[in-house]
């Protein structure tokens, strides 16, 4: 039978399609002209079409008499497209001819139509009737339909599908999964789509949906995706040492159920293959030796052989009814075996033990072994046990695991360590380790402390409850020259320990103390040797505590064996920063005697605290500071010395560093006078501490002050009498130059009287009146300031106010010397300064006008220019009386500039020196008129209308002017009395 | 729903004397609904293609109108009741042999162990309404579906799922029935007793 693989591709159909009308004219040309040339060929008959739907493929029979090759032509129905035209080779078999074509869709998806002609070389029959096979797209099949159903698939390979759109309604979309497809369209109902490379399915297989235009879910198909059976791994073994289990592993081929891999051994069914199972097995009742697995899928088949004797492949069960027989050091395990077969059968077991995390394995062999001996067990100690056996010659495997649980029984505790710590009197306490559980043997219900001095044969014995693992002793009435052994014992169920016995050490101070030396800490702990000694039959004690502890000291210690002359002082037991005292002794049954010992940090720390009680002592310019020794305990140290730091803001400044950790003191030197802190830091190999900080303010030096204030006194001293000495020997100079002889006044009348001094007391109209008009009298344009004092003093003045405060009074001299004639005086008013300003000449002048402190701060107004300019506003303490205008000193105002309008208030304007007071001045002394205040009241500074203005006085005097008042009270009295003195001096010079 | 779920566990968990057979049958058929409700959504996350779907065709359970009357009584709306759910029992029965079949039950997963619950709750409100029945002797609690349509093997895999999700939702809706008529049949007892 010719068999033909159909075309594959769609292209080719699509080529097909193209070249069709022009093949089938050729062809018919041909045929025509090969008929009517020669004899005709048989045109074929009885066409049979039978369709396999699942391999999709067409089987074409026929009779076609002696042609053996024909023209085969494929059509899809209903478009009348060609899907496979050729000339095949079909010999005849039993009177027909045969050929199958596959179709590359279901054949379901859509009708084809075929014929057939008989073929010989260029002569060809001619078409056979045309037969059609019927797709599920035929009209009278309604319903939507999918193709294939269910198939199953390579993994990686295509499926091609078509969806048969139920009549009357409208093809939307082909969907695998969620994916749309591209779909190729049959046939008027029928739409194909093709999936390449699939990917294996899901436990439910791929869905594949048609939907109609509406989005309708019209029909569906799922496409099983997978691989065929590859099994591995094939092992098979006897339990039982009858039957066979064989076991491997399955491939995961992605189908389920009745898709699952189908598997036989040795033609025995042995079920499908559960996905989920990592191993398959498959048991046969009898050993063969010899074994094929053959594996079955729809997608193919695949077979394992494995072949082995039954001794070989021996994998023995768990042992049955595990039991353990408890003692306290021992356990003995028995078990059976669920097969009889078992007993001659040469064994070997391991037996796992674990306690405590730990686990010890121990085998053991024999024939039909079941039951073993667990030996070097402790006393009530749970283990877990777990036995698992295996054939003793040919060993295949471990059988299964088999396990229990085991509690050894109880038995007397072990002796404990024991050791007696003494204290600086006659106390002490005795100390033992706690039992671990493998030294008890059971639960501690006591230990039993006795104390036996053999000299004197006294005997001390008590009770200790258990979990208190040392008793205090107090030995002051128990041999007390002689030695007194401690002995331990403890107790639980099973009865009393062998008894702990140490001979009590003597006290430190009883004994001569061995040299101390120090041990440095290394990871973490302390790491000791020692030579060994000869008395030491049991062993040593190593006994280290707070070195500043001094009393009820905890005390940590650890014992070693005879033998052994060097120990490490774990870091648990020990502290940083701390000094341990740690001290040896050899213990024998006669004594404990103390061998070493030694001192040392585990790791050194910075101190705790910095020293105490630093103070500072000024000595002159030097400061010295002391401080008191730190703690032992807060050391935390060897202490390397100390450094001195003087503060400068946030900064320390080191100034010394003193590296004898005894220095209590350092003196700082020839330091100026200031302030100063200094912080006083200890070190140690760690690092210095935070420091302790004091301040100091230095006080002055007091001798160097008494020199000073000595000093300047001499260099005082001496130039004045430098000074006197020059005066007295040009005293005539002096008189010539200062004080010159003046001609005695021509006075008419009788002008005698007491010389001295005539204070009189200002009238009240004296007073300069103070013009209440604001208008400008152009009558006093001519007055005019005389001023009382010079230049320079006026300038003092302006610089600094006059103390009005003091009581002032006019004090007029009688010594007159001016010969010019006096004109009657009148009494003090403004009118009669006016009118002695108006004169031509001027007798009168005003030799000390005071003025209070306004009016000097009125006068201290800087000059305006006199270009009619405003002057700028008052400032904030300006004077009161300048900003009144009106209500200040008229006579003492400036004219105002020629021209200026009359009517307007003159602005305030300095005053101006008037030439004779100037020509009448006398440097820096004052006319020896002036006045006072009847009263202090009267003179207040706050008072603009207080008098502040003398009535004018005779200048007709040629007396010696006086200093100024202020400078003769600045000055003090001893001034005063100089002036005084000089005055006399001078006047004895004149005389 | 969790509020209907804690009523139900409440008259679930009430003693025996104090609570009647139609008050334990209407916390069971709420509890079937609410766990129907869950086998459905599971079985929709599996088959993606099935959310919106709408499946066409009838009720597959099935009752005459004939058998009730204009006014039926208690007891003939719980005998058809009954009826209804052992069907549904039936259709759960086939369904999971087809699944199981297909391997599909044979898989853990929350789809099964729901299915399993759903099986366990329907066969208790079968129980419970049982009780209700004027003879109660004579009515049976088992399957009442032979399979015989859906296990003779022509049922394609995708045909199978269509018609489980039918089944599914069959199983809400006598559920939901069930739910419904036991609670006026139940609160029909109680106006009844109060009277």
């Amino acid at each position: 039978m010719a068999t033909h693989m159909p075309d594959r591709g769609f292209s080719h159909i699509r080529k097909l399609k193209s070249h069709n009308v022009w093949l089938i004219c050729m062809l018919l040309s041909l045929s025509a002209t090969h008929t009517h040339c020669t004899d005709a060929l048989d045109v074929p008959q009885g066409v049979v079409l039978s369709a396999d739907r699942s391999t999709q493929q067409l089987s074409i029979s026929w009779l076609g008499g002696a042609a053996i090759t024909f023209d085969l032509i494929i059509l899809r129905t209903e478009f009348n497209e060609t899907v496979f035209y050729e000339t095949v080779t079909a010999p005849q078999e039993n009177g027909m001819h045969h050929w199958t074509w596959t179709s590359y869709e279901p054949l379901e998806c859509t009708s084809r139509s075929v014929r057939l002609r008989s073929r010989d070389g260029q002569k060809t029959s001619d078409w056979s009737d045309t037969r059609i096979l019927e797709g599920m797209d035929h009209p009278n099949k309604k319903d939507s339909m999918m193709y294939p159903q269910d198939p199953v698939v390579l993994a990686g390979q295509h499926t091609t599908v078509c969806c048969i759109v139920e009549e009357g309604k409208d093809f939307g979309s082909i969907r695998y999964n969620s994916t749309v497809m591209n779909v190729t369209r049959l046939s008027r109902r029928s739409y194909v789509t093709t999936k390449f490379n699939q990917a294996p399915s899901r436990e439910t297989g791929t869905n594949v949906i048609c939907y109609s235009g509406m989005k309708m879910m019209l029909t569906g198909t799922v496409i099983f995706v997978g691989y065929p059976p590859l099994p591995t791994g094939l092992e098979c073994e006897t339990r039982d040492l009858t039957s066979v289990l064989c076991q491997w592993s399955p491939r995961n081929t992605h189908l389920y159920g009745r898709r699952a891999t189908l598997n036989t051994l040795n033609g025995r069914d042995c079920g499908k293959t559960n996905q989920n199972q990592r191993l398959a097995e498959c048991r046969l009742p009898e050993w063969a030796g010899n074994w094929t697995l053959v594996a079955k899928n729809a997608l193919g088949q695949s077979s394992l052989n494995y072949s082995a004797q039954l001794t070989h492949r021996v994998h023995p069960v768990a042992p049955a009814n595990l039991t353990a027989i408890p003692h306290a050091w021992n356990a003995t395990l028995q078990w059976d075996w669920d097969y009889p077969t078992y007993d001659l059968l040469a064994l070997i077991c391991q037996v796992e033990i674990t306690s405590d995390g730990h686990t010890k394995t121990r085998t053991f062999s024999g024939v039909g072994l079941r039951s073993v001996a667990l030996l070097d067990l402790f006393p009530v100690v749970e283990y877990n046990v777990r036995v698992s056996c295996g054939a003793q010659q040919h060993f295949w495997k471990w059988g299964t695991w088999s396990k229990t649980q085991v509690k050894t029984g109880i038995d007397v505790p072990e002796a404990p360590a024991l050791w007696v710590s003494r204290d600086e009197d006659n106390t002490g306490k005795v100390m033992w380790k706690p039992l671990t559980q493998r030294q008890s043997h059971g639960e501690i219900t006591g230990y039993e402390l006795t104390l036996w001095s053999p000299e004197d044969k006294v005997q001390h014995t008590e009770t200790v409850l258990p979990g208190i693992n040392e008793h205090p002793i107090n030995l002051t009435h128990m041999a007390t020259a002689g030695k007194v052994i401690a002995t331990v014992k403890a107790k639980n169920a099973a009865g009393v320990s062998p008894p702990a016995s140490v001979v009590i050490p003597q006290l430190l101070s009883d004994v001569e103390p061995p040299t101390v030396s120090r041990v440095v800490g290394a990871d973490g702990g302390f790491s000791l040797s020692w030579a060994s000694d000869a008395n030491a039959s049991n062993g040593y004690v190593v006994e280290w505590r707070d070195a500043s502890c001094l009393h009820r000291c905890p005390v940590s210690w650890t014992q070693v064996g005879a033998g052994t002359t060097n120990v490490s002082i774990a870091p648990d037991t020990l502290q940083a920063g701390v000094l341990y005292s740690i001290s040896l002794y050899s213990c024998s049954p006669h004594a404990s005697a103390l061998l070493q010992r030694w001192e040392g940090y585990m790791q050194e720390l910075v101190p705790l605290r910095s020293v105490p009680n630093l103070m500072t002592n000024q000595d002159n310019s030097d400061i010295q500071l002391t401080w008191r020794e730190i703690r032992l305990a807060d050391r935390r140290g060897y202490l390397l010395g100390y450094r001195v730091y003087l503060n400068m803001g946030p900064q320390l400044k080191l100034i010394a560093k003193l590296s004898d950790p005894l220095s209590r003191s350092y003196t700082v030197k020839n330091l100026p006078v200031s302030s100063y802190k200094f912080t006083v830091k200890a070190y140690t190999s760690a690092g210095e501490d935070s420091g302790s900080t004091t301040s100091i303010t230095m006080e002055s030096y007091t001798d160097w002050l008494l020199l000073e204030m000595l000093v300047s006194l001499g260099t005082m001293t001496c130039f004045l009498f430098l000074v006197f000495f020059i005066c007295y020997k040009k005293r005539k100079w002096v008189k010539k130059a200062f004080y010159p002889d003046i001609p005695e006044p021509k006075v008419t009348g009788d002008w005698s009287r007491t010389q001295g001094p005539l204070d009189v007391k200002p009238h009240a109209n004296s007073m300069v009146h103070i013009v209440e008009e604001s208008g400008w009298d152009s009558s006093k344009e001519k007055l005019v300031v005389i001023p009382e004092e010079d230049e320079d003093e006026e300038q003092g003045v302006r610089d600094e106010p006059v103390d009005t405060d003091e009581p002032m009074t006019i004090r007029y001299y009688n010594q007159v010397v001016d010969e010019r004639p006096i004109r009657p005086r009148y009494p003090d008013s403004s009118e009669s300064s006016s009118s002695s300003l108006d004169s031509a000449r001027t007798d009168v002048t005003y030799t000390g006008i005071q003025t209070s402190g306004s009016s000097l701060n009125f006068q201290a107004e800087p000059p305006f220019p006199h270009d009619g300019q405003q002057p700028p506003p008052p400032q904030g303490d300006f004077p009161v009386a300048l900003a009144g205008g009106a209500g200040g000193y008229r006579p003492q105002v400036q004219p105002a500039a020629p021209g200026q309008d009359p009517g307007q208030a003159a602005p305030p304007q300095s005053f101006p020196e008037p030439l004779p007071a100037k020509e009448g001045s006398f440097g820096c002394y004052q006319p020896q008129c002036s006045w006072q205040m009847d009263s202090p009241g009267e003179g207040d500074e706050g008072s603009i209308e207080a008098p502040s203005m003398g009535s004018p006085t005779s200048v007709a005097s040629t007396q010696f002017l006086l200093p100024r008042e202020e400078e003769e009270r600045s000055e003090g009295e001893g001034s005063s009395s100089a002036t005084t003195w000089l005055h006399n001096l001078l006047s004895s010079t004149k005389s | 729903m969790a509020e209907q779920d804690g009523a139900a566990d409440a008259v679930l968990d009430e003693p025996a004397p104090r609570r009647s057979g139609t008050g334990r049958a209407v916390a069971l058929a709420r509890l079937l609904h609410q766990e129907c409700g869950h086998l459905l959504q599971l079985y929709r996350e599996r088959e993606s293609f099935l959310d919106d779907h709408t499946p066409e065709g009838g009720r597959i359970v099935s009752l005459s109108p004939d058998t009730l009357g204009d006014d039926p009584g208690v007891e003939e709306r719980v005998g058809l009741l009954h009826a209804a759910l052992r069907q549904c029992l039936g259709l759960l029965h086939c369904l999971t042999l087809r699944e199981v079949e297909e391997e599909m039950g044979e898989l853990e997963g929350e789809y099964e162990a729901m299915r399993k619950n759903v099986r366990s709750r329907l066969e208790h409100l079968l129980l419970s309404t049982r009780v209700l029945l004027p003879q109660p002797g004579e009515a049976e609690v088992t399957p009442d579906n032979p399979c015989t349509e859906e296990v003779d093997g022509e049922m394609g895999s995708f045909a199978l799922k269509m018609w489980t999700y039918r089944v599914l939702l069959e199983l809400l809706h006598w559920a939901d029935h069930a739910s419904l008529t036991l609670h006026v049949i139940h609160t029909q007892s109680q106006e009844t007793e109060e009277v």
